[in-house]
């Protein structure tokens, strides 16, 4: 069920550009506009607005439509919504209003069941890395798909598969804290990895890190991005977000001020 | 499932392990709640064996005056016999009643005398069994209007009823009291459960952001909660193991004739009821807990 889109994010196909401006209305299906109709929805929020408890607006009308296979960066000074807008995509949070469509699901209409089986097939990454010390790397990335359910015998072949892809075979014993920070890093990505997610989520991954090791960080989510993954990483590296040249999301206040290809990252 | 049950048991397990001091605290807690439950199972059983015992035997005895007439006597017996609550009349004479009062002494060990009087003092008696021990009817009246044949009427009910207020009070004053110390440890259960999350709150956020569900993250702490349930009913059964010898000893020079058995039935409800009290008490508690600290 959930790997056919809905209606709606049909409709979001047919009428998304890969990049839209803050302007344009990119959810009416009327649009004319020359689409990679093919491209299913990884990501979509639709008119969405947060205001937290205590009155705080965190974001306003925001529009989004990420296709699958996009690697988005997400920008914006500190208090701007970037955090918001991921806990919205990964349902820690509920919009105020609008709808946040993932992997085809509008993620306010899920049961407390279907909640847990959305996240699998989101990867998220963090800038602290949240690995548990007491296990060694092997042991963070099997733990995402123990915890899971995932049957014992498919769980070590799956951990080798994303250990090397990360690059990490040979540290696979280590504890975290033997590791250097990018290793925490690219061990955080392969448990991200571990259930073959259709989007990867990285919030600030390169925040701790020294500038070498970030575009190491940086590399390898661009090669997952080529394999297929659809990449958003909220990020202050304007660095790295004005050399690579791919779509950049711009949040100032709650609100979209820009999106656009290689857009130049301002200095927040 | 078996994975999910797997996992459960081994992160509760850890977690008992983990949070030992609080873990041990629980445990003695639920450890004493159970003793006190099973005394009050022990003590209540014991009560209810002695009232069946009591009251089975004879429930209204009359004495008959020395010298009565024999056919007065008789009639009497067959007029009570007649009534309808009536199951059954026994007339005893003076030899059966003392020769069933000597064989009591020498069942409890103590010295009979009674050959020293030369005479016999035990008088003779009808005893009545009721069909329905509660309901006499016209029992009491009929012998005692029998003037010069009967001299006293003895209802055992009196004893009885003397016997059920004070079951009855100990009885409500155990489960009270059982009660309290029952919440108690839930309580304990519950913050001890609670610690647990706390120490587990990065791993519990990490699971929830790869996507587990919520049985796999809640079950582990209902289960560490059932294992201190668990751990405190063997604790308590082994003490009631040990104890079992010369607590039955005690009862029995205590109440010598009533026969209270510590019987099979009776160590297989203890180990029903303690096991089920701890396993319930751990579990709820901790479903508790995980309920209040853990869902959002």
């Amino acid at each position: 069920m959930s790997t056919s889109p809905p209606r709606i994010a049909g409709a979001i196909a047919a009428s998304a550009a890969v990049h839209i401006s803050r302007d344009a209305a990119p959810l009416a299906p009327s649009s004319t506009d020359a689409a990679p109709a093919t491209r299913r929805i990884s990501l979509a929020l639709e008119d969405v607005s947060k205001v937290y408890p205590n009155g705080r607006r965190a974001l306003a009308d925001v529009d989004l439509v990420v296709p699958d296979g996009d690697f988005v960066f997400l920008v914006g000074p500190s208090g701007a919504g970037k955090s918001t807008l991921i806990k919205l995509l990964i349902r820690d949070e509920l919009a105020t209003s609008g709808t946040v469509f993932v992997a085809g699901r509008d993620v306010s209409r899920l049961s407390r069941r279907d909640v847990p089986r959305l996240r699998r097939r989101i990867g998220i990454v963090f800038q602290d890395y949240k690995l548990l010390p007491h296990k060694s790397v092997r042991e963070n990335v099997a733990f995402a798909l123990e915890v899971t359910g995932t049957p014992g015998r498919q769980i070590l072949p799956a951990v080798e598969r994303v250990l090397a892809l990360v690059g990490l075979t040979a540290q696979a014993d280590q504890l975290p804290s033997q590791l250097s920070g990018g290793e925490q890093q690219r061990t955080a990505i392969a448990r991200a990895l571990v259930h073959e997610p259709r989007v990867i989520i990285a919030d600030e991954p390169t925040g701790n890190l020294d500038p070498l090791i970030s575009w190491e960080i940086i590399q390898l989510l661009l090669r997952i991005n080529e394999l297929g993954t659809t990449v958003l990483m909220a990020t202050h590296n304007a660095e790295v977000v004005t050399a690579l040249r791919r779509r950049v999301v711009a949040l100032e206040d709650g609100r979209v001020v820009r999106d656009e290809v290689g857009g130049y990252h301002r200095e927040y | 499932m078996l994975r999910f049950l797997l996992f459960s048991f081994r992160r509760a397990w850890q977690g008992f392990w983990r949070n030992l001091v609080m873990s041990l605290a629980a445990t003695v807690t639920m450890t004493l709640m159970l003793l006190m439950l099973a005394g009050l199972v022990i003590g209540l059983s014991g009560m209810d064996a002695g009232l069946r015992f009591v009251e089975q035997k004879v429930e209204v005895q009359a004495f008959i005056a020395d010298g009565a007439p024999q056919a007065q006597v008789d009639a009497l017996v067959a007029q009570v016999r007649a009534l309808p609550e009536v199951s059954q009349v026994v007339y005893l004479d003076k030899q059966q009643a003392l020769a069933q009062w000597q064989q009591q002494l020498r069942e409890q060990g103590k010295p009979d005398y009674s050959s020293e009087t030369g005479t016999n003092p035990i008088p003779a008696s009808i005893q009545v069994k009721l069909k329905d021990p509660h309901v006499y009817g016209s029992v009491i009246q009929t012998l005692q209007s029998a003037h010069g044949v009967v001299t006293d009427v003895l209802q055992t009910q009196q004893v009885v009823d003397a016997l059920l207020t004070v079951t009855g009070f100990l009885r409500t004053a155990g489960l009270v009291i059982l009660g309290l110390v029952g919440i108690t440890v839930l309580f304990i259960v519950i913050n001890t459960i609670r610690l647990a999350v706390v120490a587990r709150g990065e791993e519990i956020e990490i699971m929830r952001l790869v996507g587990a569900s919520d049985a796999f993250i809640r079950w582990p702490f209902i289960f560490e909660g059932i294992l201190v349930g668990l751990l405190g009913a063997a604790i308590t059964l082994g003490i009631l193991g040990l104890a079992a010898q010369p607590i039955g000893q005690a009862v029995a020079t205590l109440v010598g004739q009533v026969p209270i058995q510590f019987d099979q039935d009776l160590a297989q409800q203890l180990v029903l009821v303690v096991g089920g009290a701890g396993i319930a008490l751990g579990g709820v508690g901790a479903f508790i807990s995980v309920r209040t600290y853990l869902i959002r």
